[in-house]
């Protein structure tokens, strides 16, 4: 067998590798009742931000930020965020979280926030967790 | 009823569409011309092509020139400048707003290309009827992206001529019954994280470089239609480097404008637009190392891998293109832009797929190859090892990143990975040790075959100090991670490998050193991107006291934020800092933070001033700022603030909190204030007041001191008005304080003032975030060395074919 065989068949092991891993390391578009089930599970879900009701962010008093999300399904759910309040976080008309329930509650660690499209040039702001 | 406009200025944009036509029929003469000049061999179709291609590149111009003026003179009633630009821009700012677009980008890539182009016809000799054929298809389909006319229905291309009225989204406004209706409106203006200095020389470099990865991509096709399949190599090379040291340079300079601007907390984040323009630069870099290897004369080993990755460098700046361009990536990255046309571009992008894949197939039997097996110790051998490694490690990156474009053709729900950065690192640490090592070994081999025992023996002083510095740099910094003290190794092997190569072997000659430079710059910036992202410390973490910890959660009472009240000074790191107040200068809004280090012989501190950027129409943006030292930077920004500072609609709402009973020159605490009783007078500007001369006015002159420094002077004042009294309060928004004078007792002229709080005030007070990236001044000092040494190979090949 010739050396470049071999480093052939090195290439498509890796290559396979890779696509095997980022389906695996990748997660899934989901909802608050999909999550609830799994919980200690990260999960992506996509949702519109309830503006009727408080967000609650004082950080003279604590730290957190939470805000209530509705998921594509309709189901509302607060939403605790480990960091402080993304700058103009109610103009969003979209908001990807990344998180999951821990003990009951919907935690995220991350959020992404789309604007609404007449702004839309590169605007989307993505804000993390402060201890992530 | 027809609407007669006054005040447009349509001049320039009919200039400019004429131009836009031009161009795209230029192009495609001037492709159909060289084309015939390759069949025909008739100089004649040689001469027409190459005027064709002036005339092309003179619309080019025109239209760039256009659009400028449209946007240098604020004409509106263009969508354009309407969209990316506002009066009140600084100049300088301009030119970001000519690429933020769509049009804009594409006209700066095109116009790139012509540039280039123009060079090619003058230097590509005997290539250049057929490169330029190839080179003219893509300026034809380049030219129909800013044509935006509709043909059966379908739209072609997006033109930046098009006026405000014309937009389909804008075009019922009731304004455009307004026959001067340009006199109402003023653009949006530009994006806020734009508006910084790195994007006015980011974009054109790094399209510069997308731009040169069109040159190779024609040779090589060129070549294929020629069979001629060696000589392109040779003229081809010099430009290949040219454009991995031009898009190169653009990556890092994105890097630096994240780093600078953007409040990512680092250089790299893995973004997706980020990636979208690396991979293409990892392919580039394979295609120039093969090509290398296969330009001796006599013995092509790898042709068709050379091929199949120049030509992929091209198709991958045609989907990064598309991938940023097209909003396909709208919900992964920060920085989409989604107003792309997709269809287009993706007919474009399979046009050339086909086309490239079907002639490479087609002449796949002919291409020649060694009769003799690669040896093992040979340095081509490991070189085309390391362009491979190099195109896997841009596949992994490509394929994680083109997951939304997976759900969009296969129907499916993935989601990219959660923590996108452990992903990456995960694949790409191991990756950049292995072409690390590559680099710094492969020196060492000989072309065709190397002794063994002589190998060991040259590489064994750098391996061993490498390896010493390595354990040491290790031992330092605590790095405990096996695969971080391994890349910590290669890393520093491949800079000292080189240096070692450069100074024994090529006897430090700088004519002969390009490549060893360039390794040596590589070899230092990923010994920088280790340090310092491996080695970053958040030190702004909470100790105000406030522990809430969440239901189930341990250790996480310390948050990577703090809250720092106006004049409270708290212990970070090494330093005390110290948030001494705010300032608004245009369309900014400066904290000051200072800083003083805590064991340090200079009591002296210094400053920073992370700044909010205030932008009503695209929401407010945080930008950082950062304190250069030699061997770290502190990096600070603001990410969250009193939410007072913006609101314009502010109603103070003033309770009574105390009433006091004063003598000049008393003094009396009003927490957080002291205030002073200066004096008492009765000259008042009674014109401003609107009082008459009859009044009888009072002044009391009240100093309130911050206690910091700052004073600040009100001065009530009593009115007695044909036996009326009323007051006329001092008051300070600032302070969130108002002062009555309400009585002034005749016998020992003693003053009764009110003291008034604004109760919606809130104390001033920023939360900020300050991290440490120790070492970063080597990944840019990397950088620089890199780009040097490419410059000096380039340099030196180009003397060198000339010579010959």
């Amino acid at each position: 067998m010739k050396k470049l065989h071999i480093v052939g068949i090195l290439l498509i092991a890796v290559s396979v590798g890779v696509i095997i891993s980022t389906i695996a390391d990748s997660s899934t578009y989901s909802n608050f009742t999909e999550a609830s089930q799994n919980p200690n599970t990260d999960f992506m879900v996509v949702g519109q931000l309830n503006l009727e009701k408080e967000m609650n962010y004082d950080p003279e008093v604590s730290p957190y930020f939470s805000f209530y999300l509705v998921d594509g399904h309709g189901k509302e759910e607060i939403v605790k965020f480990k960091g402080n309040k993304p700058q103009d976080f109610e103009r969003s008309d979209q908001v990807v979280i990344t998180g999951r329930y821990e003990e009951g509650a919907f935690v995220a660690s991350k959020i992404l926030m789309k604007c609404p499209s007449k702004y839309n040039n590169g605007n989307d702001i993505e804000v993390k967790s402060s201890d992530s | 009823m027809e609407i007669t406009y006054l005040n447009e200025h349509l001049v320039p944009g009919q200039i400019g569409n004429i131009f836009v036509a031009t161009a795209f029929v230029c192009a495609l003469f001037a492709g159909l011309s060289y084309f015939l000049a390759e069949k025909r061999g008739e100089q004649s179709w040689r001469s027409m092509g190459r005027w064709f291609f002036r005339i092309h590149s003179i619309s080019i111009l025109g239209i760039t020139a256009s659009l400028f003026y449209i946007i240098f003179n604020h004409y509106f009633e263009y969508n354009y400048a309407y969209q990316h630009s506002s009066t009140d821009l600084p100049l300088r700012y301009i030119f970001s707003c000519f690429w933020e677009g769509q049009e804009g980008s594409f006209l700066l890539w095109t116009f790139w290309h012509v540039v280039l182009g123009n060079i090619l016809i003058h230097t590509s000799g005997k290539w250049e009827n057929s490169v330029m054929a190839v080179f003219a298809s893509v300026q034809v389909l380049l030219g129909s992206m800013l044509l935006g006319v509709y043909v059966l229905g379908l739209k072609i291309g997006s033109n930046p001529f098009l006026l405000l009225r014309q937009n389909p989204d804008m075009m019922n406004i009731p304004i455009f019954q307004n026959p001067t209706y340009t006199d109402l409106i003023e653009g949006t203006g530009l994006n806020p994280l734009l508006q910084n200095y790195w994007m006015t020389i980011h974009p054109p470099t790094l399209f510069l470089g997308f731009a040169s990865t069109l040159i190779p991509f024609c040779f090589a096709i060129a070549s294929l239609w020629k069979r001629s399949y060696h000589d392109w190599l040779k003229p081809t090379l010099p430009w290949a480097y040219f454009g991995i040291m031009i898009l190169g340079t653009g990556v890092l300079m994105s890097g630096a404008w994240a780093y600078e601007a953007l409040s990512f907390g680092g250089f790299w984040a893995w973004d997706p637009v980020e990636n979208a323009s690396l991979v293409p630069w990892m392919f580039f870099v394979a295609a120039g190392h093969l090509m290398l290897i296969n330009q001796k004369k006599d013995r092509p080993t790898s042709l068709l891998t050379t091929y199949a990755i120049t030509i992929l460098t091209f198709l991958l700046v045609l989907y990064s293109t598309y991938l940023t361009r097209s909003g396909i990536l709208g919900d992964t990255s920060v920085h989409s832009f989604a107003d792309g046309m997709p269809g287009q571009l993706i007919f474009f992008m399979a046009l050339y797929v086909i086309f490239s894949a079907g002639i490479l197939i087609f002449r796949s039997r002919e291409l020649p190859s060694a009769a003799e097996e690669e040896v093992l110790m040979s340095r081509e051998f490991w070189m085309f090892i390391g362009a491979l490694v190099m195109v896997i490690a841009a596949f992994q990156i490509t394929f994680t990143t083109s997951i939304p474009v997976i759900n969009a053709i296969f129907g499916t729900n993935m989601a990219p990975p959660v923590d996108a950065v452990a992903h990456f690192n995960s694949w790409q640490i191991p990756f950049a040790i292995i072409i690390a090592l590559l680099m710094a070994l492969s020196q060492f081999l000989k072309y065709r075959k190397t002794d063994f025992k002589d190998f060991i023996r040259k590489i064994a002083l750098s391996s061993s100090i490498a390896l010493i510095l390595a354990v040491l740099i290790a031992y330092s910094f605590q790095i405990a991670n096996g695969i971080l003290i391994f890349m910590l190794f290669a890393s520093l092997l491949t800079a000292i490998a080189n240096l070692d190569y450069f100074t024994r072997i090529l006897k430090g000659k700088i004519k002969n050193g390009g490549a060893s430079i360039a390794h040596i710059g590589f070899g230092l910036v990923l010994l920088g991107s280790l340090l310092s992202a491996g080695l970053q410390e958040t030190i702004s973490v909470n100790t105000s006291g406030i522990d809430i910890r969440m239901k189930g959660e341990e250790g996480n009472a310390n948050l990577e934020n703090i809250l720092l009240y106006k004049n409270d000074t708290l212990s970070m790191g090494d330093f005390r800092v110290t948030y001494a107040g705010k300032k608004k200068e245009g369309i900014n809004m400066f904290y000051e933070v200072n800083y003083s280090q805590k064991e340090s012989a200079e009591k002296e501190g210094f400053s920073l001033f992370p700044r909010i950027q205030l932008n009503k129409m695209m929401g407010n943006v945080p930008e950082p700022d950062t304190r250069h030292f030699w061997n770290r930077d502190l990096f600070t920004y603001v990410s969250y603030v009193n939410q007072q500072d913006f609101d314009e609609e502010y109603n103070a709402d003033y309770q009574v909190a105390d009433t006091f009973v004063l003598s000049k020159g008393d003094s009396e605490v009003f927490a957080p204030y002291l205030m002073t009783l200066r004096t008492v007078s009765t000259e008042v500007d009674r014109d401003s007041l609107k009082l008459t001369g009859s009044d009888i006015a009072i002044k009391a002159v009240c100093a309130m001191d911050d206690m910091h420094g700052k004073i600040t002077v009100l001065e009530p004042i009593l009115v007695i008005r044909d036996n009326r009294i009323f007051y006329i309060h001092g008051e300070s928004a600032a302070l969130g304080v108002r002062l009555s004078l309400v009585n002034v007792n005749p016998e020992d002229g003693s003053m009764t003032i009110i003291y008034e709080k604004d109760q919606n005030k809130k104390e001033d007070f920023i939360i900020m975030k300050a991290v440490i990236f120790p070492y970063i001044n080597v990944l840019w000092i990397g950088c620089l060395i890199m780009i040097l040494g490419i410059a000096l190979s380039i340099y030196n090949r180009i003397s060198r074919n000339r010579s010959k």
